[in-house]
């Protein structure tokens, strides 16, 4: 009997608790885009797409074949003074590919924190999804299979995704073939080896890729407040470390933490990615609006 | 301050190792899951303070250590005497009838001598200077470890016959013992004339330490029985001060029904003082106890000796003619008394020679002036006569005719039926209520054709005992001396009346023959009589010993009590014969000091104080907090647990094992929220006090038994309490009683009429007025202002015997009063009595004190009659409850019957 309970519940199982928590994510998700698109305004601005934007003057270089003769002609100027060339939207939607690490060091949270690491991976990249999808992109998970959504309907795609992806052990996105020149959103603790980041960012810069990398940290991980004599045990398979006295290394664990940082943004900045840092103690509002600008600037 | 087990003291040596041991050893580290592990590993503190047990916890482990070790060793404080000697130490225990009243305090005595004994490492042994009961001759026991001797010290017992002197001097002698130290228990007695052997015997065994004086010794001796007392008398040693001795005169079945008290002036060796108290109530004692501690000398036994009543029938002329069947002047008193009394038939002469408490002398005014005045003389001397009427009495009207006529008589008769009387037969007048004839049913078929008349006197009245209907005296008595003169105004046959031919006539005989003083035992042969009952030590009744053998009857004044004759009751029930021990024994005699003794108090010894255990119970108590901090001190115990864990700490310290008794009532204050029961406050705090117990008692085991839940009860006061909350109230009725007041007698009555049930107990009315004398009348004075409805005894087919039990039987303490409800032709209050009355005492036996024992025994006793006083309490809740729900039942029969067809 023992062993039958301590088996893993089978997937189909699994994913059947998940989705019941579902539609709570989705709500939280939607809450949290709402505060952010409304200090968002949309890409109002020329560019490829089917609706028209505007008329503007002929300027010398246009293409000729873009000249609105109809438009022109009711002008009544003469020569290119009454010429009008006809614009529209810029409609190119683009392929936002996001991820979140689902390995066994996100799943936990510290007394002091309000929820996991990864429950609050996942209400951001839901909400990052719902911000996108809502102003016309197309979304997708780096899983597989990899398959690209659009539309209020992708978002359900993606959640249920999140929820019955098989969980992974290792700390970084499966290599899938990601569409080039796509938007790259990375959520994860990065405590992983940098060396291994680094080969990623690499290969994506090499796509050519560029997006963000959101580090995603417990408030244990970022103060260390433990005291006196602790054995540490890891959460996925490290060796327990002992530690004698907590508070003497505290200051040493912070500087550490610091260079792994300070390391993770150079490599970020040298592949032309953002990176940030946002602890599960703070509210997710303004990590999402700083992803969601970071999403439409670039 | 010594130690049982000092070489344990030598493990404290390795207390610094310990020390070292756990300073060396660090906590044990607390867990914990890290997910940023990867940093952590190869981190080095910058200060490296060695994580070492905190110093305090360490002193509060090595505190613990030391206690146990401390504990083990065995540390007794022992303010005692040290033990004079080399050789064993011997006990000499005197176990005889005047140890008994503090026997507790001399084995207590006796045991920490044994305990020293053996801290000393002393061998002992133990004399006990009594025969026991299978008569063998006291003797010392082996030699051997004190600790041994513990079970023989605790299988001696206090025996109920004085100590053997010569017998415990030849013990001391065989035993052949020599420098010992020997401590000396004595009772305080000589016990004989063996004492000086028996001291030299002791001091030539070794250094005597004397364990001495306690209660003096007091022994009942044999009452002395008068006519209308009995004396109860006391010997003792004599006391330098006056004391007072409290003597009680028990029944059978345990019942007090007089208390005496003996003054005893200071020196004085003996005391008496009377216990007055009616024949018939004198007749019913079986012993004198005097009150204190218990001990065989403390009891004295009555027997039938001092309760015969020996009726003498006077013969006036031939047998035959006074016996002839239905004619006979004798025939029917004859008749009347032979079950009941022992009957001599002869002339007064003869009877007079012999002993008679009682005569009957039918129509006889003996004109031999030598008999009359003996039988004056009997009757001042406290006999008792009877006399009838009959012709010849009717003729002796001379003022000084006849001085054994209780009054003086109207010449000729009344004839109430003859030819020349337009008179009709007479009936009788009920008893007056001080007469001993009080309480007998008349019945309506008795008449009286013919009577002597008395002549009408200021003081008539008072010496009347029955009259006729229409007020003559039938029965009249007058004192003569310390006896009495009773005249029935008609014959003792059937020619006057028919009197004679009815049952009344036996009662009234029966009346009489109680009224009469007992008479000694009369002189009995050499009958073997067996011992039936045996006193114990202690005083009480009990299976004989091994040793008692059967004793001939005449024997029994100058036996002395012994194994083969201890005292107590022999011989068959209806000539049942008591061996007192104080019959055949000297008068107590205070025995001297043993020279050259050593002389301590018995009771101001400290008994010696061991502290191994509370040493070890504060160690377990340290290392149990120890536990709890090395816990705290590695996460394991949460804040709230440690919250917890301190208050279960806080509350074993402060309530020291106090258990609560799982069935005890709740305590709602609010009366309109719970359940409860209710009794009247008579102000009398002891009745009280039984009434809040018994209601308690009986709530209790309504909620165990029943679906009803009960909370603790309530005292209220009429008047001034709300009654509306109470189903019930229970109202004891003490002899002195106030009236209700009028703002009291409405609240009741308001009680009654809204649904409550009052139940009325006057407390032991059924005892014969022995425990609440006057009660019945205080009952009819407080319920002066009840509006009460007209009552009928309860029988088995009210609802109230079978509200939730089916009873017979409705006892309390007492049983057999009559209980009262209201008639069950009302219908008012749709049915349900209003009131419940009765005399059984029920609140003493539903009484349970804190301790949940019943603290008031049942009369006549028994686990059943308690039982059944509860089951009668659990009815009386239910029928408030439930009022005439369960009177359905009487309809079960038929129901059946036709669900049958």
């Amino acid at each position: 009997m023992a062993d039958l309970t301590r088996q893993r519940p089978d997937p189909t199982r699994r994913a059947e608790a998940l989705a019941a928590r579902l539609p709570a994510l989705l709500v939280a998700a939607e809450r949290v885009a709402a505060t952010v698109a409304q200090g968002v305004h949309g890409r109002r601005r020329s560019g490829r797409g089917d609706s028209f934007w505007q008329f503007r003057h002929f300027a010398s270089g246009d293409a000729p074949t873009r000249i609105d003769w109809r438009r022109s002609a009711r002008s009544g100027r003469p020569g290119s003074a009454g010429w009008f060339v006809r614009e529209t939207e810029w409609e190119a939607a683009q392929t936002v590919c996001l991820w979140r690490d689902g390995s066994a060091s996100m799943d936990w949270r510290s007394a002091g924190a309000p929820v996991t690491k990864r429950d609050r991976a996942e209400l951001l990249l839901l909400a990052l999804g719902v911000l996108l999808l809502r102003g016309g992109e197309r979304a997708a998970l780096i899983a597989e299979p990899f398959r690209p959504v659009a539309g209020r309907a992708g978002l359900n795609a993606i959640a249920a995704a999140l929820s019955t992806g098989p969980a992974t052990e290792e700390g970084l996105p499966p290599s899938v073939a990601l569409p080039r020149n796509a938007k790259i959103v990375l959520i994860s603790d990065f405590l992983t080896d940098i060396a291994d980041v680094q080969a990623l960012i690499s290969r994506l810069a090499g796509l050519p890729a560029t997006g963000y990398l959101l580090q995603v940290l417990d408030p244990a991980e970022t103060l260390l407040p433990y005291e006196g004599r602790v054995r540490f045990t890891g959460l996925e398979h490290e060796p327990a470390t002992l530690v004698p006295r907590v508070e003497g290394v505290r200051d040493a664990y912070a500087a550490r933490l610091a260079a792994v940082q300070g390391s993770l943004l150079a490599l970020c900045r040298a592949a032309g990615f953002g990176f940030g840092v946002h602890r599960t103690d703070h509210p997710p509002e303004a990590t999402l609006l700083g992803l969601y600008t970071a999403m439409s600037t670039r | 301050m010594s130690l049982t087990a000092p070489w344990v003291l030598l493990a404290l040596t390795a207390l610094p190792l310990l020390w070292w041991l756990l300073r060396v050893t660090p906590p044990a580290p607390r867990r914990e899951s890290f997910p940023a592990i990867r940093l952590l590993v190869g981190l080095k503190a910058k200060e490296e303070t060695p994580a070492r047990t905190p110093p305090w916890l360490l002193a509060l482990r090595i505190l613990a250590a030391a206690l146990v070790i401390l504990g083990l060793s065995g540390p007794v404080r022992d303010t005692g005497s040290v033990l004079p000697g080399q050789g064993p130490v011997l006990l000499v225990i005197d176990n005889g009838w005047a140890a008994a009243p503090d026997w507790p305090g001399r084995m207590r005595a006796a045991g920490a001598t044994l305990d020293r004994a053996a801290r000393a490492g002393r061998p002992a042994a133990l004399l006990a200077t009594a025969e026991d009961g299978s008569g063998t001759a006291p003797a010392v026991t082996p030699v051997m470890a004190g600790a041994d001797l513990h079970a023989r010290l605790a299988s001696l017992r206090p025996e109920p016959w004085p100590v053997d002197r010569a017998g415990a001097a030849a013990a001391l002698r065989r035993a052949d013992i020599h420098d010992a130290a020997i401590v000396y228990l004595p009772d305080g007695l000589t016990d004989g004339a063996g004492f000086p052997d028996f001291a030299t015997a002791m001091h030539d065994a070794g250094a005597v330490t004397e364990l001495c004086c306690g209660l003096p010794a007091r022994l009942m001796l044999t009452p002395v029985s008068e006519p209308d007392r009995l004396m109860a008398r006391l010997a003792q040693t004599p006391q330098a001060d006056a004391t007072k001795a409290v003597v009680l005169a028990q029944t059978g079945d345990g019942r007090t029904l007089a208390r005496t008290e003996i003054d005893l002036a200071a020196g004085a060796a003996t005391g008496e003082a009377p216990i007055v108290g009616p024949p018939e109530l004198r007749n019913r004692l079986t012993r004198l106890v005097l009150e204190g501690a218990p001990s065989a000398g403390s009891v004295a036994l009555l027997d039938e000796g001092l309760r015969r009543h020996p009726v003498g029938l006077v013969l006036s002329g031939d047998q035959a003619q006074a016996e002839a069947p239905f004619l006979g002047s004798l025939y029917y008193v004859r008749r009347a008394l032979a079950p009941y009394a022992e009957l001599r038939l002869a002339d007064l002469p003869t009877l007079l020679a012999g002993d008679v408490s009682m005569l009957v002398l039918p129509d006889a005014a003996s004109a031999d002036e030598s008999a009359r005045a003996a039988l004056t003389r009997w009757v001042e001397a406290g006999g008792l006569l009877v006399r009838f009427a009959g012709p010849r009495t009717a003729e002796a009207t001379a003022p000084d005719a006849d001085p054994l006529l209780p009054v003086r008589l109207i010449a000729g008769n009344r004839d109430l039926d003859g030819a020349m009387s337009w008179g009709k037969p007479a009936g009788l007048a009920p008893f007056p209520a001080d007469s001993p004839f009080a309480g007998l049913a008349v019945p309506a078929d008795v008449t009286v054709n013919r009577q002597v008349l008395a002549e009408p006197s200021a003081s008539l009245a008072a010496h009347t005992w029955a009259r006729l209907a229409d007020g003559t005296p039938l029965v009249t008595e007058a004192a003569r001396g310390r006896g009495k003169v009773v005249l029935f105004h008609v014959t003792a046959d059937a020619d006057w009346s028919n009197l004679p031919l009815s049952g009344l006539f036996v009662d009234m005989l029966r009346r009489l023959v109680t009224l009469s003083a007992g008479v000694a035992a009369p002189p009995a042969g050499n009958t073997a009589l067996a011992p039936m009952q045996a006193l114990d030590g202690y005083g009480l009744l009990g299976q004989p010993p091994l040793a008692a053998t059967a004793l001939a009857a005449d024997a029994f004044a100058t036996t002395a009590v012994s194994p083969r004759h201890p005292p107590g009751l022999y011989g068959p029930e209806s000539s049942r014969r008591a061996l007192n021990l104080a019959t055949a024994l000297p008068a107590p005699e205070a025995a001297p000091m043993i020279e050259g003794a050593r002389v301590e108090s018995l009771g101001g010894d400290a008994p010696a104080h061991a502290f191994g255990p509370w040493l070890m119970a504060a160690a377990i108590a340290l290392l149990g907090i120890d536990m709890l901090l090395a816990l705290l001190l590695r996460g394991l115990l949460r804040l709230p647990g440690r919250r917890i864990a301190a208050a279960v700490l806080i509350a074993s310290l402060l309530a020291g094992g106090t258990i609560a008794r799982a069935d005890d009532l709740d305590t709602v204050a609010n009366p309109a929220l719970a359940t409860r029961l209710g009794y009247v406050v008579t102000g009398d705090p002891q009745v009280d006090a039984i009434s809040r117990e018994g209601l308690v008692g009986l709530s209790m085991f309504v909620n165990q038994r029943t679906a009803a839940t009960l909370v603790e009860p309530d005292a209220v006061e009429p008047g001034r309490t709300d009654l509306s909350f109470y189903p019930l109230l229970y109202w004891p009725i003490t002899a002195d009683a106030p009236a209700l007041t009028a703002a009291q007698a409405q609240a009741l009555n308001d009680f009654m009429t809204r649904g409550g049930i009052l139940v009325i107990d006057t407390r032991g009315a059924g005892s014969g007025e022995g425990f609440a004398p006057g009660a019945d009348v205080a009952l009819r004075r407080v319920a002066g202002g009840l509006t009460i409805p007209p009552l009928a005894p309860l029988t088995v087919d009210h609802v109230l015997a079978r509200a939730f039990y089916l009873l017979r039987d409705y006892p309390g303490r007492y049983e057999n009063s009559t209980v009262w409800v209201q008639r069950d032709e009302d219908r008012a209050n749709d049915g349900v009595s209003q009131v419940v009355i009765g005399g059984n005492d029920w609140a003493a036996a539903w009484a349970v004190d804190t301790d949940g024992h019943n603290p008031y025994a049942t009369i006549p006793g028994g686990a059943q009659q308690r039982l059944l006083a509860y089951r009668f309490g659990v009815n009386l809740v239910m029928y408030a409850l439930t009022g005439n729900y369960k009177g359905d039942q009487v309809h079960v029969p038929a129901i059946l019957q036709r669900l049958g067809q």
